[in-house]
């Protein structure tokens, strides 16, 4: 017989029960049917076997990277102040969870006994999961689990599907508090920052910086992530490690900051807030102060008070309403740092003030008034007769190093602005007319660093303002504004020069300016030092950077003798150390609406360095409420003290 | 002689052994030995009992298909005219199983397919598709071999209908199919006149969309439309189409050799001793493995054409022509199922999947056939 059968024909009978169906039809169709079925299987097979191949491959392998030890943060003598920890969280992928709603909630259960998350709670979550279609993707039940509950999680997993204990590099910041607004933090990303990175090679798992130096030297403190492969079966289990690549750790970076000046500055600021009550001035409630080498530009204190434990960034799910408080306490800021931030610098300005005049040729260092009032009465543009106040009178025969050591806003007004008519004595301002003198005025404030970011390598600090006929034409561009309110008057130009009204610098900004009168460079703040490796071998050295100062160093060093008498015998007598060699210039700035006796709230500054003759160290403090010879200078003196006694 | 074959002019006449088709029943055992081996593969990792257990899917499909064999032989030394004389016995029970399940029946993968008899699940519609056959040979047998009459034609349609929307709410929408290809290749061998089948497709088709709002059951329609674009539910209805598909493809020329297709074997393909049996072969034996297995179902069916064609009455020969449609429909579909040519459907590949009511059934037919050709008309002529 033919295996096919077609051949046998039997001869037909004349019988009408006599089969008569047309059977080639049907031997058609099956050739035709697996003609379909092979061709089919042609195509999946050999034309896009390969394509499958992979797939399969794809399918059954798993990726998993290995994310890397972060860097470490260590103060300028190695003191680590960053530890590197687990995080762990309980994590579920709903399409590994056994099949049976019975098997499923006993599971939840278990979870619930374990983790204190209800049952009803993660089942409900479940569902929601697995009809967005994100059935396969692992999502997080409870985070920040205790060492004991993540070991009960992780001997739970041996024996179910579905549930597994995922560690995710967390930071413990353990070099205190005031180090909070230095370091930053680091966190989850955020989906903003996710698209970004993506491309960087970032996962999504990866924490990076938040803020402050975790966020600035993310790249150098991050590593190289490491990855296994594995074989995974559909339960997600894996079943053999096939090949791995370890982790790359990240680079320590050793910061300038040196810890225990760090900690000193921030605790005897704390201890400073209180104002004396014989003084007219509410109690202070918020203070910075750098340190800043007047050499290299980098930064060995900076200091924010109040400040917060940055900890609780990584504790939010616990810590939350700690949270919450810091987050919304508007009077005292405490996540903002100060020593980064904006405020009226007052009377510290008129260093810039003095430079400027002399660098113009407008005074010389022996150019003197007698300066018999407090009162300078000018006659402005529209005939009425202004009051120009100092602080006091300063009395008679008062060059520039009197005017700095005691701090005389009349001279400062003569030096930029000039006199044009009035009490005293005329003299010519440094330009031709108010514009003009404005604009080289505001020239000499931005060669100082003024109204522009520092470039220190901590992210987020204020750029301040240095006020001019441009900046008042903008600022007061607005239909409620008047012509008279954007003009810009002999005295906006004079108010400028004593650190009033208008013009905003940060503590970092006027120490900044401080380096550059000491030493006619300008420098770049810095709080990293250097870059090592995991063996503590140095691979990068961040670099001084600065550029010169367009005034003459005799001009400068004329500056600097007024600064110089300050602190010997003027209003920064109280910055005075004995043995210690210090130039300084206080600050009191006035701010808010006059009071019923006529005197205004006002900021403390002081700024300085020593040995005055040869810079090394700048340090500038700055008090929200207070008299700066009063309260920013004694602060000032004991951080010059300890310097003095601890730094190596 | 006459006296002898006085019956047998009526019936068929049995002629002995030496008629018996062992071509046909050779390459059903391929068939069967090329399914142990699968079931082999798909279930050595799960299973971890005794080789000899009933509970190994192995000896347990085995057993069955002795037991099979054992049925095929008793079904071939009856006269298939006793079978289709009491056709409409045999239809009424199956129809009254098919009207059970729907009450009271085991429930797997969102149907209702069988019940449970201990260790055995048995499946009324594979037994339901043999009695419809039965009773649609019996029934144009009686009116002549003659469905050019419209009447006999729609008679005919009555025969079938109960079964179809029984199984067809079951819902079993492939066996579904199953049936109607039946019944068509039946009216077409007894010859219909085509005007006739024209009217009744404009009909079927002019009612198709109500029976589709009404009647197609939601997941039938998520079947459909996951086959037409299976990533857009990747994890749910159209996980088993995708993975189905990763496994056939993978498969490449040669295959990944027996137990080691990572598709099966890591679990991502469901069901796959079962409706998804011919991507773990396609997965493991690759493009040479399938075309063996096509060339052992096309010798099998043209045996099965071959009976119809020497079938000594017009009974014989619907029977033959049924029983192959029924076997070739529900290989094509199955397999076209997992070549994603067709909707998930439940059903089995025959004589491969594992499953002993499928198998049995099978060996029934293949016993009619065999009755069929042991009393061709050769005989009853001389």
């Amino acid at each position: 017989m033919s295996a096919l059968g077609g051949g046998f024909r039997s001869p037909s009978t004349p019988s009408r029960n006599r089969p008569h169906g047309n059977l080639a039809a049907l031997r058609i169709a099956v050739i035709v049917l697996f003609g379909i079925l092979t061709a089919q299987l042609f195509n999946m097979q050999i034309l896009q076997g390969s394509d499958y191949a992979r797939r399969s491959r794809e399918n059954h392998l798993t990726r998993k990277e290995i994310l890397p030890p972060r860097g470490l943060i260590l103060d300028r003598n190695g003191t680590p102040l960053v530890r590197n920890v687990g995080i762990y969280t309980a994590v579920i992928t709903p399409t590994f969870l056994p099949e049976e709603p019975e098997a499923r909630y006993a599971l939840y259960l278990r979870l619930e006994t374990l983790l204190g998350v209800p049952a009803l709670e993660i089942q409900s979550r479940v569902k929601e999961k697995e009809a967005d279609g994100k059935g396969d993707i692992e999502f997080p039940i409870k985070e920040g689990l205790t060492k004991e509950q993540a070991l009960a999680l992780e001997e739970m997993t041996a024996d179910t599907s579905g549930v597994a204990l995922s560690i995710q590099p967390g930071r413990e910041y353990i070099g205190g508090d005031a180090f909070s607004h230095i370091l930053g933090y680091i966190g989850k990303q955020t989906p903003e920052e996710y698209r970004d990175l993506k491309g960087e090679g970032y996962s999504l798992n990866e924490p990076v910086g938040k803020g402050g130096v975790e966020l600035t030297y993310q790249e150098i403190l991050r590593g190289q992530k490491g990855a296994t492969a594995a074989e995974q079966d559909a339960q997600g289990n894996l079943l053999k490690a096939l090949k791995s690549r370890d982790a790359v750790p990240g680079d320590n970076v050793r910061l300038a900051i040196d810890v225990d000046l760090q900690n000193y500055i921030a605790e005897m600021l704390v201890d400073s807030l209180p104002n004396p009550v014989t003084m007219n001035q509410k109690n202070a409630t918020q203070a910075a102060a750098v340190v800043m080498s007047a050499k290299t530009g980098e930064v060995l204190a900076l200091v924010s008070v109040p400040t917060y434990d940055n900890n609780i960034f990584a504790q939010v799910a616990q810590r939350g309403a700690e949270y919450e408080e810091l987050a919304t306490n508007n009077a005292t800021r405490p996540l903002t740092n100060k020593a980064l931030s904006q405020a009226l610098p007052g009377s510290t300005y008129k260093l810039i003030t003095a430079a400027a005049a002399l660098q113009e040729g407008n005074i010389t260092p022996s150019t003197s008034r007698d300066i018999p009032s407090r009162i300078l009465e000018i006659k402005g543009e529209n005939g009425v007769i202004y009051p120009l106040v100092d602080w006091r009178a300063h009395g008679s025969g008062i060059d520039l190093t009197q005017a700095i050591a005691w701090s005389s806003n009349i001279y400062m007004f003569m030096a930029v602005c000039g006199i044009p008519n009035g009490s005293l004595q005329p003299h010519k301002a440094i330009g031709k007319d108010v514009d003009s003198s404005a604009s080289i005025f505001a020239y000499y404030q931005r060669a100082f660093g003024m109204g522009q970011p520092t470039g220190i390598d901590i992210p987020g600090e204020d750029i301040g303002r240095v006020p001019d006929p441009a900046w008042k034409a903008r600022n007061y561009a607005g239909p409620e504004y008047t012509d008279n309110d954007r003009d810009w008057f002999y005295a906006d130009t004079c108010f400028t020069a004593i650190g009033q009204q208008d013009v905003l610098a940060t503590p970092l900004q006027i120490a900044r300016m401080t380096a550059a009168i000491a030493t006619g460079k300008l420098f770049t703040p810095h709080v990293a030092k250097d870059i090592l490796d995991a063996d503590g071998k140095v691979v990068r050295t961040i670099k001084p950077d600065w550029k010169s100062v367009p005034v003459d160093e005799a001009n400068l060093a004329a500056v600097r003798r007024g600064m110089h008498e300050s602190v010997l015998a003027g209003a920064g007598l109280r910055a005075q150390v004995p043995g210690m060699d210090i130039a300084g210039k206080t600050g009191t700035a006035e701010f808010g609406t006059q009071r019923a006796d006529l005197t205004y709230d006002q900021h403390a500054w002081f700024t300085g360095y020593y040995p005055y003759n040869d810079p090394e160290y700048v340090v500038t403090v700055y008090f929200d409420y207070g008299v700066g010879g009063d309260k920013a200078a004694p602060a000032a003196a004991n951080i010059f003290s300890w310097m003095n006694q601890n730094l190596k | 002689m006459a006296a002898t074959f006085g019956p047998g002019r009526q019936r068929g006449v049995f002629r002995g052994w030496d008629r018996f088709d062992y071509v046909l029943v050779l390459s059903a055992v391929g068939l069967v030995v090329f399914g142990l081996l699968l079931i082999y593969s798909g279930t050595y990792r799960t299973y971890e009992g005794p080789p000899a257990s009933f509970a190994n899917p192995v000896t347990k499909q085995a057993i069955f298909a002795i037991f099979g064999i054992i049925v095929m032989l008793a079904v071939s030394k009856i006269d298939y005219h006793y079978l289709t004389h009491y056709s409409p016995v045999l239809y009424g029970i199956s129809l009254l199983s098919l009207v059970a399940i729907l009450l009271m029946g085991h429930s797997a993968y969102g149907s209702t397919r069988w019940f449970n008899l201990g260790p055995i699940q048995i499946q009324p519609s594979e037994f339901a598709k043999l009695a419809t056959i039965l009773l649609l040979a019996k029934f144009f047998s009686a009116h002549g071999g003659d469905a050019k009459d419209l009447r006999t034609l729609i008679f005919s349609l009555g025969i079938v209908a109960p079964c179809f929307a029984l199984v067809f709410i079951q819902p079993d929408l492939g066996t579904s199919i199953v049936f109607v290809s039946v019944w068509l290749g039946v009216v077409l061998v007894a010859g219909v006149s085509r005007r006739h089948l024209f009217i009744l497709a404009a009909v079927g088709l002019a009612v198709l969309p109500f029976a589709w709002t009404f009647f197609v059951a939601d997941y039938q329609i998520e079947r459909i439309s996951v086959l037409v674009d299976p990533e857009e539910d990747p994890l749910d209805a159209g996980y088993n189409v995708i993975q189905s598909q990763i496994a056939v493809g993978s498969g490449q020329l040669t295959g990944k050799g027996l137990t080691n297709g990572e598709q099966t074997q890591l679990g991502y393909l469901k069901v796959a001793t079962k409706d998804f049996i011919f991507s773990l072969q396609a997965e493991e034996l690759g493009f040479a493995g399938s075309m063996v297995m096509f060339s052992l179902f096309i010798v099998l069916l043209m045996r099965g054409i071959r009976a119809a064609q020497i079938a000594g009455d017009i009974s014989g020969q619907l029977v033959a022509v049924g029983i192959v449609i029924l076997i070739l429909m529900q290989a094509f579909i199955n397999i076209a199922v997992n070549l994603s040519l067709f909707p998930v459907t439940g059903i089995p590949l025959p004589l491969v999947s594992q499953g002993g009511s499928s198998l049995v059934s099978i060996f029934v037919s293949l016993g009619l056939l065999q009755s069929i050709i042991m009393r061709h008309r050769a005989y009853r002529q001389t």
